[in-house]
């Protein structure tokens, strides 16, 4: 029996697969072969209700965010105030999730330190969504001169050893939220280009695409009405991976003494704080409560958008 | 095939030249320079001067650039200033040290998340897949220092089932080697398990849903041949695609882990090299992995064109 | 998590001034010797845990022959050569297994001849006779000789890393295949300190004739206990027993491994694993971790330090606004609370100090150090804020877990008095290099530790004052006459009362001037298992005890491992 697969090969796919840099082929199948899926299929999973899980989802993801933009206005501890007779504490009344290795309320550093880290996360993929993204975008409908040149460059931006980069850029320039914040942005151009380019080229041959061509479409119209509604599911659960990778990747640039000047708490530094001068061993929760938060934000994130998939029916959970 | 090859190494070579340049640039940008590591706090202004001029650092930046392109080309990529160990020696020592650290985190990851996603996909959204999504997430959560601290604490010094730090060669003694190499290789590999579980799981989702498979299950094939036989083959390209992906990061990401476990490897040589400004060291080591980076995806797109058959080669 | 531990700059890797000493000078036969470096007369211990009835470190039972020994250090060195890569305490502890040096500290503070015979002064100070100790061959056969000798000094003069610590020396010449004649530039009672610092450890011709032809890694080597075998960097160094050691009997071991350990916990964690025997720390809680533990023994530089101690401090700029206001440095001493700080960042091991010496050192004193007094702090912050505005200050670290806690504590405590801090992490090279250029305000640092006060003058003296932008070795750039003639003073005396009265001087200046806040004592540790045995009470050749634990560098040659 012929694999319904290689029924689909369409002009779309040699041209995709064809002469590009290396690596490209491989990335472009994995995205092409999640992206271009039947669109009206879908009856394994009929319309459930949200559920209690989704709503528990929702309420962490808001009360995480409102905590970050309220902190100021919360009736939190100053989040930099020590306390050496109170070091290392467990929680209790006064503190209600502890207090760290200098005696710092680990509720407050926590919800602080959420800003820095969300911050950094959504802010960060929202520079790789404009430049990237939209590079992509355009690159991957229009071929030519200009995909090749902005290939080369994503790819030597990919080759090139992180590590020193960072290291380099932030002792020349400093670190600060700022900086932090634009340096892991700016890495995740490239990657951000091309899973959208591959998207957006898959899309670009289309029918229906060709079709609002044919009847007179001008480019803007087209990238902006038939290619980019169907390149934002994709979007969204790539950059949600993103941004939980940039906070993760924020604690080991903490860990390497390049993140945001102390006292200044983020999840990431917490986390490292945490691990350093054996305080795994004195004090567990400084490390555990960020890492938790982290953990239940991203599982909340991803709940909501497979629900939400399955609500609307757009595709299954990605990533 | 000839042309094929041909654009190839030429993209690959305008690569290395343009990452070659960055690095350089880099490097030499950083303030400071070897002369205060190796005079340490000894140092006269005259003394860093004669240093600095012994090692060749008081030319200008293009002269240098191209003297060390030019030893380049004919194989020599120089030595540290430091401890005049040679940098292909470095890379020699280094490169099996993380190779073995990527194979094994690898192995571990697909040999989790691939039967995890094969059964998972089946039925999605019941118990055993939230259970699963749920420790992904909670494995992305973790990064790899935090990991690592805690894996010693649990199998090496409390159960003694594995060294807390070392590294012997897999030539001189394989056994020793691997049990070695088993904690650090778990504690990179978190990131990877998840990624593939989530990736595989999704594919194999979108791929149970087409007609064909529908047509296999009407022609009454079992659900586990239908699984392996016809879901899992082509879903398995995105595997291979991210993993072409992700062992570039991992290539980056070593230097935490030999640090802690004490694995001479050549992450944390680069990053040691660049805090001590160890030029020669960073430019060689960041050339000869980009290189390996390119490489590696020109393998794995290579092997996408005998593979799967819709790529068209020229 | 520093990547590579931090050197400090301990009177072992400062070789400026290394053999320009002034100092303790108790010799073969030598009259009039000084004794200057008296701290507690016995060699460190901290009597922890150790089994019953033993000290710790102190071997028990008759020496057995053969074993292997695996040492876990803080960080990896350069190299071998002596003039061309500089040793902090893991490179002597490298240098201490397959090299000699000239001469060595004993228990009590004074210098003793080591692989030389005897060192022997004229009446002026200023020219000074070595005999070398007779049939002693390096490793490769080749006899010790005069020559050998001049050769090294040669070779360190020449080098841009050790030629300063060497400039008072006018020549070195072997006038018989046995002596060495070193003349100077000027009478110094105390030239034989600086024998058993990095320029008093001697290797083979065929190591500098290697080095000279082009190979800057060539194979170390020397006379020492143990034979180079094999060195991969940030991997391991291993030796073997020397067969024809020209100590009778010694070394006990067959082989020595070291394995540099970045990690204080991994560390912890190998020793606890059994991938080493014996590890080195400079983390105080070491010691909490380890005491009381059956079947380790714990060694620290809590008690029995020769001479001054490794001191952590904060250095300030004189030169710089607002460091150079002294009334600003009042009150950044002033709002320091040591105990506090102690008790976290020393694990409440450290002792607190006023000063460079501790307690029974003869150039110990009441320095009038500012105590803890944050009222006092304040009001000056105000006085000066009054006219200048809020004094605001960087305090700069390297990246190093220990002592990010650290300014965070001193951080807490400067803004509560009314300075605006902030902190900026930033790599040990670079650190060094604005340490050199007088390019900060505040810094932590840790340094000193010399056997002698005199090996200090170049970080004190007056004339290494430079402006700020150009190399000056006064890193905080405090110019004081008082300081500079003490100092001098000390160097040129040899009448105890009038050596002691200058130091004790030049530390209450000090804490005058306050270039530096003390914060504590830095302290080294050595935790062993129960089956090595004696790694902390050498003797010299001539029987003395030798210093057991100086600084972090422990001697290899006496240890055993029991059954």
């Amino acid at each position: 029996m012929p694999d319904d697969r290689e029924l689909l090969d369409t002009g779309a796919s040699s041209q995709l697969l064809g002469d590009r840099f290396p690596g490209m082929a491989a990335t472009d199948e994995a995205v092409m072969a999640i992206s271009t899926e039947h669109l009206d299929g879908g009856d394994v999973l009929a319309k459930k209700p949200l559920g209690f899980l989704f709503w528990f989802a929702v309420t962490w993801v808001a009360v995480v965010f409102l905590a970050a933009i309220l902190a100021n206005v919360l009736p939190l501890q100053n989040p930099n105030v020590q306390n050496y007779s109170a070091l290392n504490q467990g929680p209790s009344t006064a503190h209600w999730l502890g207090t760290d290795d200098l005696g710092r309320d680990l509720l407050a550093r926590l919800i602080f330190g959420s800003r820095v880290s969300l911050i950094v996360g959504f802010c960060g993929v929202a520079i790789g969504l404009a430049i990237g993204g939209t590079a992509g975008l355009i690159s991957g409908y229009k071929g030519g001169k200009l995909d090749i040149a902005l290939n080369a460059g994503s790819f030597i931006i990919l080759a090139f050893p992180a590590i020193v980069a960072v290291i380099a850029i932030v002792t020349f320039w400093g670190a600060s939220l700022l900086h932090i914040t634009i340096i892991l942005g700016v890495g995740t151009i490239p990657l951000m280009f091309r899973v959208i380019r591959a998207t957006s080229l898959s899309f670009a041959q289309r029918d229906f695409v060709i079709a609002a061509k044919t009847m007179g479409a001008t480019d803007t119209r087209v990238v902006l009405r038939e290619i980019l509604p169907n390149v934002v599911p994709v979007m969204v659960t790539f950059s949600l991976i993103t941004v939980a990778g940039i906070i993760v990747i924020e604690g080991t640039l903490a860990f390497l003494g390049l993140s945001v000047s102390l006292p200044t708490p983020s999840w990431g530094n917490l986390i490292n704080e945490g691990t350093a001068n054996n305080a795994l061993s004195t004090d567990p929760f400084i490390m555990m409560w960020p890492a938790l938060s982290m953990f239940l934000l991203l599982w909340s994130i991803n709940l909501i958008g497979d629900r939400l998939r399955q609500r609307f029916d757009i595709r299954e959970g990605l990533l | 095939m000839g042309k094929y090859l041909i654009r190839r190494f030429l993209q690959l070579v305008v690569v290395a030249f343009v990452i070659s340049v960055l690095t350089f640039l880099l490097v030499h940008l950083l303030p400071g320079d070897p002369t205060t590591v190796i005079l340490g706090p000894n140092d006269t202004a005259a003394n860093r001067a004669i240093l600095l001029k012994q090692l060749g650092l008081n030319l200008p930046l293009w002269q240098q650039y191209l003297t060390w392109i030019g030893a380049v080309f004919h194989g020599n990529l120089g030595t540290s200033y430091l401890n005049h160990q040679s940098v292909s020696h470095i890379l020699a020592t280094g490169a099996p040290v993380d190779l073995e650290l990527i194979i094994i985190s690898q192995f571990i990851a697909f040999a989790v998340a691939v039967p995890l996603a094969l059964v998972t996909s089946r039925r999605p959204n019941k118990a055993l897949d939230n259970v699963a999504t749920t420790s992904t997430f909670g494995l992305l959560a973790l990064p790899p220092f935090v990991v690592a601290p805690i894996l010693v604490a649990v199998f090496a010094v409390g159960l003694g089932w594995f060294p807390a730090t070392g590294y012997t060669p897999f030539t001189q003694s394989p056994a020793q080697n691997i049990h070695e190499m088993i904690l650090p290789s778990v504690a990179i590999t978190a990131g990877s398990i998840a990624v593939y579980y989530r990736l595989l799981r999704s594919d194999l989702i979108s791929t149970l849903q087409q007609d064909f498979i529908t047509m296999a299950r009407s022609k009454g094939l079992s659900g586990r041949r239908i699984m392996w036989r016809h879901a899992f083959r082509p879903s398995s390209f995105s595997l291979l695609a991210a993993a072409g992906i992700n062992i570039g990061a991992l290539i980056a990401g070593t230097f935490v882990v030999e640090l802690l476990f004490v694995l001479p490897g050549i992450g944390y040589a680069l990053v040691q090299a660049v805090e001590q400004r160890d030029y020669l060291v960073v430019q060689g080591i960041a050339l000869v992995v980009a290189v390996a980076y390119v490489l590696i995806q020109f393998i794995i797109d290579f092997i996408f064109t005998i593979v799967d058959p819709r790529v068209v080669r020229e | 998590m520093s990547v590579t531990e931090p050197q400090e700059i301990s009177r072992r890797t400062f070789l400026s001034q290394g053999a320009k000493a002034g100092g303790a000078v108790v010799l073969a036969g030598a009259a009039g010797g000084a004794l200057a470096a008296c701290g507690s007369s016995t060699s460190g211990s901290s009597s922890t845990s150790a089994p019953s009835g033993s000290t710790p470190g102190v071997g028990t039972g008759s020496p057995v022959r053969g074993g292997s020994l695996t040492v876990g250090l803080v960080a990896e060195i350069d190299g071998f050569y002596p003039p061309n890569n500089h040793w902090d305490t893991n490179g002597f502890n490298y240098a201490n297994a397959i090299y000699d040096p000239l001469c060595a500290v004993a228990a009590d503070g004074s210098i003793q001849p080591y692989l030389c015979q005897s060192v022997t002064p004229n009446s002026t100070f200023d020219t000074w006779t070595m005999v070398l100790r007779p049939n002693v061959k390096f490793h490769d056969g080749s006899p010790l000789t005069s020559a050998v000798v001049v050769a090294n000094f040669e070779a360190l003069q020449a080098s841009l890393l050790t030629g300063q610590a060497l400039t008072q020396v006018t020549s070195a010449t072997a006038t018989d295949p046995m002596t060495v004649v070193y003349k100077l530039q000027a009478p110094n009672p105390g030239f034989a300190a600086g024998l058993t610092t990095q320029v008093g450890y001697v290797v083979g011709q065929a190591m500098i004739d290697a080095v000279k032809a082009g190979n800057p890694r060539a194979t170390p080597v020397g006379t020492g206990p143990f034979v180079f075998q094999s060195w991969q960097p940030n991997d391991h160094f291993t030796v073997t027993r020397n067969p024809n050691y020209w100590r009778p009997g010694l070394p006990y071991l067959d082989q020595i491994t070291f394995r540099p350990i970045p990690d204080t916990i991994q560390r912890e964690s190998t020793l606890k694993t059994g991938g080493v025997d014996m590890i080195q720390s400079t983390d105080p809680d070491t010691i909490k971790r380890f005491s009381g533990q059956s079947g380790y023994q714990v060694v620290d530089t809590t008690t029995g330090v020769l001479g001054e101690p490794t001191v952590a401090f904060i250095m300030l700029n004189t030169a710089v606004a607002p460091t150079n206001d002294l009334s600003i440095r009042r009150a950044l001493a002033q709002s320091l609370d040591q105990a506090t700080i102690q008790k976290i960042f020393g694990g409440g091991y450290a002792k607190p100090i006023n000063g460079l010496f501790l307690p029974g050192s003869p150039y110990y004193s009441e320095t009038g150090f500012p105590t803890y007094d944050p009222a006092a702090a304040k009001k000056l912050v105000a006085q000066y804020a009054a006219s200048h505005g809020t004094p605001k200050l960087t305090l700069l670290t390297i990246t190093d877990p220990r002592l990010a806690q650290v300014v965070q504590i001193i951080q807490n405590m400067w803004n509560q008095v009314g300075f605006d801090v902030s902190i900026s992490q930033i790599e040990q090279a670079n650190l060094i290099n604005d340490f050199i250029a007088g390019q900060f305000q505040a810094t932590t640092s840790y340094q000193f530790g010399a056997i002698d006060p005199d090996l200090n003058y170049v970080w004190w003296s007056t004339t290494t004052v430079k402006p700020v932008g150009s190399i000056a070795l006064n890193f905080p750039r405090n110019s004081d006459p008082v300081i500079e003639q003490n100092m001098l003073t000390g160097r040129h005396t040899t009448d105890q009362a009038t050596r002691a009265k200058a130091y004790q001087t030049v530390n209450e200046q000090l804490a005058k001037d306050l270039p530096y806040l003390w914060l504590q004592q830095y302290v080294f540790t050595e935790v062993a298992t129960s089956r090595v045995q004696n790694f902390a009470n050498p003797t010299l050749p001539s029987g003395a005890k030798q210093y057991a634990y100086d600084e972090g560098i422990f001697v290899p040659t006496q240890i055993w491992l029991s059954k």
